[in-house]
C-alpha cells in the first residue's frame, strides 16, 4: 500500500540530488543572486529607492567588468514596507525568502535598525551574509543585545555594515549644534523606534555633557498626525533647538511643518540621517529653514574615488545620488569581492554561503567609493565619517564632514 | 494658565474633527446598528477628493494664497463637491456591501466593513501614492493673540463648521419628513415599512448624509494639517468611534460632546502626562465607558429591542 508513495519519494530525492549536482558543477555563466532588502515604497521610498539603485549599479558593473569570471550576478529585490512604512516582520519574511533560494549568496540591507533587529538573528542562523548600507544603531553589533541576536552562531557573525554608528553620529550632531549654532536649551523628541530613540539618547547625552540643558524628552506614537498639543508643551519650555530622532516616515517632516503653529517657526530643528531625504523636505514644506541633519556617511561628491561612481549613477538613473546610494554601492561591491575570493578558494566553482562569509569577515583595507575600510570582529566598518547637511529653500546643502577613522 | 488655554484650543480643534467623523458613525449605527469601519476611510477620501478638485480649479500646493470672496467661494465649492462625492461613495458602499447583509448575523457586515476599509485604502494608495501628500493651504490664516494664547483662522474654521453641521443635522432629523422617516426606521424597521416608509432609500440617505459630513471633515482636516495620507482614516476613525461611544452611540449631540472631550483629553495628556500616553488614555476611556456606562454620557438613543 505504501509502495507507490515510497517510489514517489525516492524519485523526488533522486531528482533533487540531480538538480543540486547540476547547479554546482555547471560551467561559466552560472547565476549568483544578490538580495536587496530595503524599504522601497511608501514614505520610505524617497530614501530607499536611491539606495537600491546604488546596489544595482554595483551588480550591473560587476557583470560588465566580469569581476567574477564564470558567474553572472543578478539582483533579487524585496521591499520591507507594509502600508506606508518599514516593517520589521516583513523584513524578517524577506530574509527567509532569500534564505530559501540557494542561489542567493548574500543580501544588501536592511535600511532601518528596527528591521535589522528582526533580520540579524535569521541571517545568523541561516549563515547568510547581510550587509547594511545604513543601520546606525550601535546595539546591533555591540553589547548584550548584539550577542543575543547572534546566539545560533556566536563566533560566526553574518551581519556587517558600511556606515558608522549613532554613538558617533549623535554626538557629532550635538557638538555641531552646541558649538557652531550656539544652541543651549534643547527639547528632544523621538519616534520610539530602535534607531530613533537610540540616536536621540546619544545626542541628548552629548548635548548635556557639553553644558547644554535638556528641557524634556518625548516620544511620538506610530501613525500620529497631530503634533499641536505636543508642540504647545514644547513651546512652553522655550527651547532654542528641537532635536528629532526618527525618520521622515515616522513623523519627522510633519513635526517640523506644525512647529510654526505653536510659535516655534524660527527654532532650530535638528535630526539625523533618518530625515535627510526628500520626503522630509516635502512634508515640512519649502519654508522649513534652520534644519540641520547628520548623515553617517561620506559626502560622495567630496571624494575623488567616488567621481566615476557619481557620473555612472547620473548616467544610469538620470538623477543625483541619495544620501546612502554610495554606501549601498560599496556594500554590494564588498559582497561581490568576497564572492569572487570565495569562488577562487573553491576552485572556480560556486561557493557556499559560509565560504562567502569567511571572506567577508577577512575584509581588510577594501578600497571603495566611500573610502578604504575594513570590518572589525563585530562586523562594524573602520570608516567613521559623519557629514552634516542643512535644509535651504527646500534643498539639502552640504555643510561639513568629520572623520573619526582611527579614533574610538 | 496661557498654556492650559492653548491646549484647550488645540484639543477643541482636533476634537471638532473627531466630532464631524463621529456624526457619521453614530447616524449609521442608530439606524442599521452597523459599525461602519469604512467611515474613517471615507473621511480620508474626502481630503483626497478636495486635492483633486482644487487641482482642477488650478489651486496647487505651491503656497499661493487666495483671499477675499474668491477664496471663500473656492472653499465653499470644494466643500460642497467633496461632500457630494463622498455622499455618493457612501451610498454605493451601502448599496453594494451592506444592503444584502442587513439581515445576516452581525459579524458578517462588520467583516465586510473592514474589507471596504481596506478597499478604499488600496484605491487611495494607488491613486496618490503611499506617502504624505500636500494639501493646498490656499486660504489666508490670520492669527489672533490675547494674553499669550493664539488662535488662528483654521482652528476657528474647524470649530464653527463642526458645530454648524451638528445643529443643521439636529434640525434636519427633527423637523423634516426624511428625518422623521430615519427616526421611524431606527425605531422599528418593519413597522416603518408597513407605514409606507421606503426603508431602503431612508437608509441610503443616512449613508449619504453621514459620508457627506466625512467629506466636509476631510476638507477641514486638510486645511488644518496641510497634509494627508491614505492610512490617516484608520486612526481618526477609531478615535471618532470612541467619541461616538463616549457620547452615547446613536446620539448626535453625544457624538459632538464625545468628539470634543476626546480632543481635549488628548491635548491635556500631551501637556501634563506625556505625548506617548495619549492613545493609552483615550482607549482606556473607551474601555471604561463600555464597562461602566455602556450607554454613553448622554445615553444611547436606541429603542429597546426585546
Amino acid at each position: 500500500m505504501h509502495r507507490p508513495l515510497i517510489i514517489v519519494v525516492a524519485l523526488a530525492v533522486v531528482a533533487a540530488g540531480c538538480s543540486q549536482q547540476s547547479s554546482q558543477t555547471s560551467p561559466a555563466g552560472s547565476v549568483i543572486k544578490i538580495g536587496i532588502e530595503l524599504p522601497l515604497s511608501g514614505a520610505d521610498a524617497s530614501i530607499g529607492v536611491p539606495t537600491q539603485y546604488g546596489a544595482q549599479l554595483a551588480i550591473k558593473q560587476a557583470n560588465e567588468k566580469n569581476l567574477v569570471p564564470g558567474f553572472t550576478f543578478q539582483a533579487d529585490v524585496l521591499d520591507d514596507v507594509v502600508g506606508s512604512r518599514h516593517d520589521p516582520a516583513q523584513g524578517a519574511k524577506n530574509v527567509q525568502t532569500f534564505g530559501a533560494d540557494p542561489a542567493v549568496l548574500g543580501v544588501v540591507g536592511p535600511f532601518n535598525s528596527n528591521v535589522a533587529r528582526a533580520e540579524i538573528p535569521l541571517s545568523n542562523s541561516l549563515q547568510l551574509a547581510l550587509i547594511s548600507p545604513a543601520n546606525t544603531n550601535p546595539t546591533l553589533t555591540k553589547g548584550p543585545d548584539a550577542i543575543a541576536m547572534r546566539k545560533d552562531h556566536p563566533d560566526q557573525i553574518a551581519y556587517f555594515r558600511v556606515c558608522t554608528t549613532d554613538d558617533i553620529q549623535g554626538p557629532v550632531g550635538a557638538t555641531y549644534e552646541y558649538t557652531k549654532l550656539g544652541a543651549r536649551k534643547a527639547y528632544v523628541i523621538d519616534d520610539n523606534e530602535t534607531y530613533g530613540k537610540g540616536v536621540a539618547d546619544e545626542w541628548e547625552a552629548q548635548f548635556k555633557k557639553l553644558g547644554g540643558s535638556s528641557l524634556g524628552h518625548d516620544h511620538l506614537t506610530s501613525g500620529q498626525q497631530d503634533f499641536h498639543a505636543l508642540l504647545t508643551r514644547v513651546a512652553g519650555t522655550h527651547p532654542d533647538i528641537v532635536f528629532f530622532g526618527g525618520n521622515s516616515s515616522t513623523g519627522g517632516g510633519l513635526l517640523r511643518k506644525q512647529m510654526p503653529d505653536a510659535g516655534l517657526g524660527s527654532t532650530i530643528y535638528a535630526g539625523a540621517d533618518g530625515i535627510s531625504d526628500n520626503q522630509f523636505l516635502q512634508d515640512a514644506g519649502p519654508t522649513a529653514d534652520d534644519v540641520y541633519v547628520t548623515v553617517a556617511s561620506v559626502n560622495a561628491t567630496k571624494l575623488p574615488a567616488a567621481a566615476q561612481f557619481l557620473r555612472d549613477y547620473q548616467a544610469e538613473y538620470n538623477q543625483p545620488v541619495g544620501p546612502y546610494s554610495a554606501n549601498a554601492y560599496a556594500a554590494a561591491m564588498v559582497l561581490i569581492h568576497a564572492i569572487g575570493e570565495a569562488v577562487k578558494g573553491n576552485g572556480g566553482k560556486a561557493p557556499t554561503r559560509e565560504q562567502v562569509l569567511d571572506q567577508l569577515r577577512q575584509t581588510k583595507d577594501f578600497p571603495s567609493v566611500i573610502g578604504t575600510f575594513s570590518f572589525d570582529a563585530n562586523g562594524d566598518t573602520s570608516n567613521r565619517i559623519i557629514s552634516i547637511y542643512e535644509a535651504v529653500k527646500g534643498k539639502w546643502v552640504f555643510v561639513t564632514q568629520q572623520n573619526f577613522t582611527g579614533a574610538h | 494658565m496661557a498654556t492650559f488655554l492653548q491646549q484647550l484650543i488645540n484639543g477643541i480643534a482636533q476634537g471638532g474633527m473627531y466630532a464631524l467623523i463621529a456624526l457619521g458613525y453614530t447616524m449609521v449605527y442608530g439606524i442599521v446598528e452597523l459599525i461602519n469601519f469604512a467611515h474613517g476611510d471615507v473621511f480620508t477620501l474626502g481630503s483626497f477628493l478636495c486635492i483633486a478638485i482644487l487641482a482642477l480649479l488650478g489651486v496647487s500646493a505651491s503656497g499661493q494664497v487666495i483671499g477675499g470672496w474668491q477664496g471663500a467661494l473656492i472653499a465653499l465649492l470644494v466643500i460642497l463637491l467633496a461632500a457630494l462625492l463622498c455622499g455618493v461613495v457612501g451610498v454605493l458602499i451601502e448599496r453594494f456591501a451592506y444592503r444584502r447583509l442587513r439581515n445576516a448575523p452581525r459579524l458578517a457586515p462588520l467583516i465586510t466593513a473592514i474589507g471596504v476599509s481596506f478597499l478604499l485604502q488600496g484605491v487611495m494608495r494607488n491613486w496618490k501614492g503611499p506617502s504624505e501628500i500636500s494639501f493646498p493651504q490656499f486660504l489666508p490664516n490670520p492669527t489672533f493673540s490675547y494674553g499669550g494664547v493664539h488662535i488662528d483662522a483654521r482652528e476657528l474654521l474647524v470649530v464653527v463648521v463642526s458645530i454648524a453641521m451638528m445643529i443643521a443635522l439636529q434640525l434636519f432629523i427633527y423637523n423634516t419628513k426624511l428625518g422623521k422617516a430615519m427616526r421611524a426606521s431606527a425605531q422599528d424597521r418593519d413597522a416603518a415599512q408597513l407605514m409606507g416608509i421606503n426603508v431602503n432609500s431612508t437608509i441610503a440617505w443616512t449613508f449619504f448624509i453621514g459620508s457627506a459630513l466625512a467629506g466636509v471633515a476631510g476638507f477641514i482636516s486638510g486645511m488644518y494639517f496641510g497634509t494627508t495620507m491614505f492610512t490617516n482614516g484608520y486612526q481618526a476613525g477609531l478615535k471618532a468611534f470612541t467619541a461616538a461611544v463616549l457620547g452615547g452611540i446613536g446620539n448626535i449631540a453625544g457624538a459632538m460632546l464625545g468628539g470634543f472631550l476626546i480632543g481635549i483629553v488628548e491635548a491635556m495628556t500631551a501637556q501634563y502626562i506625556s505625548d506617548q500616553w495619549t492613545n493609552v488614555v483615550v482607549f482606556s476611556i473607551l474601555v471604561l465607558i463600555l464597562v461602566l456606562r455602556p450607554s454613553g454620557l448622554l445615553g444611547e438613543q436606541l429603542p429597546e429591542k426585546v
